[in-house]
């Protein structure tokens, strides 16, 4: 993927979750309605449900519940925070650290072992979601 | 390379590649020489079907099509917001076999160029 097409994308996705987040900030009382396919379909959360409420949660000072709640939300908070300063440092010194880091990360995750720990692990927190009934 | 081979590689292998990338795989064959053939040969390229589905089917919210693909990093994405909210997992059951066939040619520069 080419630098600029990444930048933007990640941009994007960015602002669109901060939108959200915003949104979901604002009413809070409408809790039962979720966005995930699968949830909406089979009932049973899927491994990221829940990470709205954990990156509120995490807003709110609360990071025990939040890491309760779930741990993606840690996760989510600090991509959704660092990414968009670290894009703008690139976009304004014209270089390309992000894609550099980004690509150079790729290629750990597909490390095998590493790749077979990081798939238990969300297989865990699947479990741990649905016990939690989320 | 021989023509006669080139052109069997290219008639077993037309559906991994968009159509506007099949000219630049023929004419990069043609330079190449014979040592590599093994090389293009046992390329594993990954299948736009095989993707849709995996999509269709459910892995399309958990991000599966994307680290299928080997298009990691998109797939953590989908991974932590539930496949974009759901809507980035049904804009990929329109995108994905296109992804497929830009990833295929992506490895394909990668082990040749």
């Amino acid at each position: 993927m080419s630098r600029n097409k990444l930048y933007w994308l990640f941009l994007i996705a960015c602002f669109l979750g901060f939108i959200y987040l915003l949104y979901h900030l604002q009413d809070s009382k409408n809790s039962t309605f979720g966005v995930c396919i699968i949830k909406n379909i089979t009932g049973i959360p899927c491994p990221s449900c829940g990470t709205t409420r954990a990156v509120k949660l995490l807003f709110q000072g609360n990071v025990l519940d939040s890491l309760q709640m779930n741990p993606f939300g840690i996760l989510v908070t600090l991509i959704m925070t660092i990414v968009p300063f670290w894009i703008s440092f690139d976009l304004i010194f014209k270089k390309d650290t992000f894609h550099k880091s980004y690509i150079q990360i790729e290629k750990t995750i597909r490390i095998k072992w590493l790749a077979v720990i990081l798939i238990v692990l969300v297989l865990f927190n699947w479990i741990w979601n649905i016990y939690k009934q989320i | 390379m021989e023509t006669q081979k080139i052109d069997m590689f290219m008639m077993m292998n037309a559906k991994f590649f968009e159509s506007y990338h099949l000219n630049a795989v023929r004419e990069k064959l043609l330079t190449i020489d014979e040592s590599k053939w093994g090389m293009v040969q046992t390329l594993q390229l990954k299948d736009p079907t095989t993707a849709l589905i995996i999509s269709i089917v459910g892995g399309g919210s958990l991000g599966i099509d994307r680290f299928f693909i080997g298009d990691t990093g998109m797939g953590i994405g989908k991974l932590l917001t539930c496949g974009g909210l759901g809507i980035w997992t049904i804009i990929d059951w329109f995108l994905i076999m296109g992804a497929t066939r830009e990833k295929n040619m992506e490895m394909f520069q990668n082990a040749l160029y």
